[in-house]
């Protein structure tokens, strides 16, 4: 099936080739701004909806370019790959408007802009990447892009966050590159096909084959917040509430987890995974991050921290689902990659909003704000049950799936882990809720409340509809879930 | 009928719900929240046939419907939120809260609702979970300190609820291999995953000692907000353990044993910690406590002995119903009895409250006595050891229920819980036909499902002398309790001292007699309320009593059925003494493990 071959590259470049042209823009072209912005955003789900059809009808893009001899550079989309890449398109289109909204008015439009939409070319890249090494270009590219939006606001607090976030990420893609170098030597190839391509190298070598799966995953790990790599993502969230969205929802957070899955499903293959003995501990620090993120998210008083810490938390049951190497829990994992990201987008959304509207910034000055802000504030209340795992809402299917393939594997303990995370979800949500809604507001000083345009309102309220579509109707053709089962179909042969 | 026509019926409170967000519909719609539970009344009495429907692309496949026992769950609970609503809208008229506690009112509804309707676990789950998280407005409603603390304790005990419910549910679908609650209840489930079905599901019904939330809950929440806890919700506890849990398909020995103990100290323990409490509504939640003890009893017999289930289960659904009717008229009452403000109205107020209050006690030929008479019937077929202490407990369990009430009565008169400013007589009509609906169901539940209503229809009418003796030994107590006050001498000089002083003042008596009436009559409500906090001592006067009464009627008991038992199960009397149901089990286990050994 040749049909357009090039349709991988074409969305790459999308967003890759509307950079340039935001960085020449003159700030005060924000019209114009505005219109490639959105229009390029929107050509882009267009065209990641035109692709994801095709990919679904069995069509396999496949694109490379010898860069030397025997390395290629190659993109690649495949089921799963459409799953990272519709995510990220979805979401950029609508954290566009909402970032036009929250920052059309500051400074450095022109740079804001332009390196937002490097970031989703790298991340489109990360998600297409069909081996290795491209994918490695593409994760570096990503770190680069977001470093500038980090920093954006220039203060002395961001830019050291800036700092970590540089030193933690910048040796991850380090070892990342080391990893890669020693795959090639090793393999000979650093494609990733399911099934793995490590096979022979493992019954030679077991030793060197396990280091390498340690050298990998730690790499993405970083991106991925495993503890005791997180630290850089709660002290990140200085950046502006766009860009803290995005971050924990689609780009940096989402791209070390999607790592994780490539190195495991397609590099090492979750069967050679297995067998080398590297599932159980990758399970076991996931389900330590899950709680320790959530044990640290008890105690924040600053929401945006508060979400941070429990993304650390939240983002690790991909981790977990993909460790557990059972089906079931890889459905949930999968899933999870697109719910996570839904709820969390529309987290960080109203916390800016909050800010914004009410200058609320603390969990401890939230009371009352549900009858100030009641769509902003019903927003998020969906979201927040929803990582508790009530049905029919997002977080409730990854749940269900993560727990049924705990049993799968044989795992009892995952029930456990997953209930003791519930339990702490419902400990740092609920009393935001209880505020919200039960409490009165306190001080009759609080600053006026700001009226927020449709461009802030909006995108929140949208991505909670979404997180209960995506749960209540999980069984749908084209749910994510139906896609997710398609990918696992896949990814474990069967 | 259509899968539409039942999410209609959930959807239809969600829909008012959220329309009552909009500020110009508010009046029309306070209006019509009576009807917000219509359809699903009118779909219960309607749809005769059993009826599954299936929406594929829901969750993770919904299936919803109805059957035998659901539909008269679905009448009953409609019953009480119609009801509830009708008092709620002249509650809440001129609350600044109001528009919060219908939108959540409405959710815990359209939840109450959907879980009954639902036939696989998402959907009972995610509408159980509504109706939970939704209530907690519901008792945290007026804010208060009390209210506050009954909240906390409330969600608290909400959020470990549905975690192990979460569990129990994911592990009755993997072992069933199959969502769909039928498959669950048909399944031979681990112990592991009956046991988190239980206690999930037994945080609702209130079962000791998972009852802590429950009391302070439906004493704090407004009137109408107890009727719909206390009257419905908790019977959705019942609901799930009867949709999920394998009754009647699989034993679980050990499960039964648990739960029918639990029951039995419910039923009393309940007593001794209801009749401590100071507000009327907070001894109605624990006298809800004590009477789900006595469906626990059912539930433990069944689980011990799954042939006896089928003739358990219309006897546990029709007891549900009953307090339901009974429980919820009496929260109702409440409120209209309080809102009465002339001596008439209160005293018509309190002569109607006594209806349901007797109905609940078991009056012979109430729906209370026939209940407990058809579960004694039942219960005949399980557990043979179990028997008679089951029987006893059930006929003793008028006496706690009487004595609760009667304390619930003392209270309501000494302080009446307040109440908002509406007119009295919207607030009795609800509550009356609530009562009357308590009163007839013996006569209404035959016509619902004749086949269901059977075994309760051929019990036998119960005993007056629970109930008397009841009232008898709540009298007693409040003048025991008003000697203790005074000092005995001083009580007893006090009965004396009329016939002492009557000649003695004879003369003077006529003059001053007007007089002295009004001052009694002053004194009296100080008097009574000093009784109401010195209740305490009657109570272990109380307690004696059943334990004495248990010991004699168990001895007797065991010694009549003594001859029946088993050569391995007699028990000497010396055995009794060093811990006789030890010394059983061992030899129990001995022979089985000979004979297991001689199987191999």
């Amino acid at each position: 099936m040749t049909e357009t071959p090039f349709l991988p590259l074409i969305i790459l470049l999308t967003s890759l080739l509307a950079a340039p042209v935001l960085f020449a823009l003159p700030e005060r072209a924000a019209r114009l701004r505005t219109g490639i912005n959105l229009g390029v955003a929107a050509l882009k789900l267009v065209l990641v909806g035109w692709l994801s059809w095709k990919v679904g009808q069995g069509v396999i893009y496949d694109i490379s370019f010898e860069v030397l001899p025997g390395l290629e550079f190659k993109l690649q989309a495949d089921p799963l790959a459409i799953l990272f890449v519709s995510l990220s398109a979805l979401l950029w289109l609508i954290t566009t408007v909402y970032s036009v909204g929250y920052l059309e008015s500051g400074p450095h439009r022109a740079r804001f802009f332009g390196f937002f939409s490097l970031c989703v070319s790298a991340t489109v890249g990360v998600a297409m990447a069909g081996n290795l090494f491209t994918f490695l270009i593409f994760y570096e590219l990503l770190t680069l892009a977001t470093y500038p939006l980090v920093i954006h606001r220039g203060t002395a607090e961001s830019l050291r966050a800036g700092r970590i976030y540089l030193i933690y990420t910048l040796a991850g893609g380090l070892v990342l590159l080391l990893g890669t170098l020693a795959l090639w030597v090793l393999a000979g190839t650093t494609d990733f096909s399911p099934g793995g391509v490590l096979e022979a190298v493992v019954a030679e070598n077991r030793l060197a084959a396990q280091m390498l799966f340690v050298v990998l995953v730690g790499a993405v790990g970083v991106k991925a917040a495993l503890v005791p790599l997180h630290a850089w993502l709660p002290i990140a969230m200085v950046a502006p509430a766009p860009v803290s969205a995005l971050l924990h929802a689609v780009a940096v957070v989402k791209a070390g987890a999607f790592g994780i899955m490539r190195v495991v499903y397609e590099v090492f293959g979750i069967e050679t995974a297995q067998a080398l003995g590297m599932t159980a501990p990758l399970a076991a620090l996931a389900g330590i991050t899950i709680i320790y993120g959530s044990l640290k998210a008890i105690t924040q008083d600053d929401i945006k921290k508060r979400l941070a810490y429990s993304t650390v938390s939240q983002v690790s049951y991909i981790t977990l689902g993909v460790a557990l190497a059972s089906p079931i829990a890889a459905v949930g994992a999968l899933a999870h990659l697109i719910h996570q990201g839904l709820m969390k987008i529309t987290m960080f959304m109203v916390a800016g909003n909050l800010a914004e509207g009410l200058g609320v910034k603390k969990v401890s000055e939230m009371d009352g704000v549900g009858r100030r802000m009641p769509g902003t504030m019903l927003a998020f209340s969906a979201a927040a049950l929803a990582m508790i795992g009530l049905p029919p809402l997002a977080g409730f299917v990854s749940k269900w799936y993560l727990a049924q393939g705990g049993l799968d594997a044989g795992a009892v303990w995952v029930i456990a882990l997953l209930l003791g995370s519930s339990l702490l979800n419902a400990l740092y949500f609920l009393p935001m809720l209880q505020r919200a809604w039960f409490r009165d507001p306190t001080d009759a000083d609080a600053p006026p409340k700001q009226r927020i345009g449709w461009m802030l309102a909006a995108p929140p309220i949208t991505t909670a509809l979404m997180v209960l579509a995506v749960g209540g109707f999980a069984n749908a053709p084209f749910s994510p879930l139906e896609w997710t089962r398609f990918v696992v179909a896949i990814e474990y042969q069967e | 009928m259509t899968l539409a026509t039942l999410l209609f019926v959930v959807g239809w409170p969600m829909l008012i719900a959220f329309a009552l967000l909009w500020e110009q519909a508010r009046p029309i719609l306070w209006r019509m929240l009576p009807l917000a539970a219509a359809p699903a009344l009118i779909v219960g009495l309607m749809l005769r046939e059993p009826l599954t429907v299936e929406g594929d692309w829901f969750v993770l496949g919904l299936t919803m419907g109805l059957d035998d026992v659901s539909r008269l769950f679905l009448i009953f609970t409609a019953t009480l939120w119609i009801a509830a609503s009708s008092v709620a809208r002249h509650w809440m008229r001129d609350d600044p809260r109001a528009t919060g506690f219908g939108v959540l009112f409405l959710m815990a509804m359209s939840g109450n609702l959907g879980l009954i309707l639902s036939k696989d676990a998402m959907a009972f789950y995610g509408a159980f979970a509504l109706m939970s998280f939704a209530s907690y407005g519901l008792v945290v409603h007026t804010r208060e300190a009390g209210a506050k603390s009954a909240a906390r304790l409330y969600i608290g005990f909400v959020v470990i609820g549905e975690l192990i419910l979460f569990s129990g549910l994911v592990l009755a679908a993997t072992q069933s291999g199959s969502i769909l609650l039928a498959d669950m209840r048909a399944a031979d489930l681990s112990g592991l995953a009956v046991a988190l079905l239980l206690v999930g599901f037994g945080i609702k019904l209130g079962v000791m000692p998972l009852h802590f939330w429950l009391p302070p809950a439906h004493g704090a929440a407004p009137v109408p907000a107890s009727a719909v806890l206390s009257g419905a919700m908790i019977k959705a506890g019942l609901f799930g353990i009867l949709s999920a849990v394998p009754l009647g398909a699989v034993a679980y020995a050990d499960h039964g044993t648990i739960v029918m103990a639990a029951g039995m100290v419910t039923i009393f323990a309940a007593l001794l910690l209801g009749v401590q409490q100071t507000s009327a509504k907070t001894v109605l939640g624990f006298s809800s406590v004590s009477q789900m003890g006595i469906i626990a009893l059912g539930l433990g017999a069944g689980l011990m002995v799954p042939e006896a289930w089928p003739a358990i289960t219309p006897v546990v659904i029709f007891l549900a119903a009953h307090h339901a009717l009974a429980k919820g008229a009496l929260f109702l009452g409440v409120g209209a009895y309080a809102a009465q403000t002339g001596r008439l109205g209160r005293a018509m107020m309190g002569a109607a409250l006594l209806l349901p209050a007797l109905v609940l006690a078991g009056l012979p030929l109430s729906s209370g006595a026939l209940g407990k008479e058809a579960l004694k019937d039942a219960l005949a077929l399980g557990s043979e050891i179990w028997l008679p202490w089951l029987t006893l407990a059930l006929t003793l369990s008028g006496i706690a229920t009487t004595l609760l009430l009667a304390r619930a009565a003392a209270l309501l008169i000494l302080a009446p819980p307040k109440v908002p400013p509406a007119r009295p007589e919207a607030l009795a009509l609800p509550f009356l036909t609530l009562a009357g609906a308590a009163v007839a169901l013996p006569i209404l539940w035959p016509v619902l499902d004749a086949a269901l209503a059977a075994p309760v229809l051929a019990a036998s009418t119960g005993a007056l002398w629970p109930v008397a003796l009841g009232i008898a030994v709540a009298l007693a107590t409040a003048i025991t309790a008003h000697a203790q006050k005074i000092g005995p001498e001083q009580f007893l000089a006090g009965l004396i001292a009329p016939f002492q002083t009557l000649s003695a003042q004879a003369n003077t008596l006529w003059a001053t007699k007007r007089r002295a009436a009004r001052r009694v009559g002053n004194s009296m409500p100080r008097l009574l309320e000093s009784h109401a906090s010195r209740w305490r001592l009657g109570q272990t006067a109380i307690a004696t009593l059943i334990a004495a009464v248990l010991i004699v009627e168990g001895l007797s008991v065991q010694r009549t059925t003594e001859d029946k038992t088993p050569a391995v199960l007699r028990i000497t009397p010396a055995e009794e003494l060093d811990g006789p149901e030890f010394e059983t089990d061992r030899e129990i286990e001995d022979t089985e493990g000979v004979e297991d050994a001689f199987s191999e």
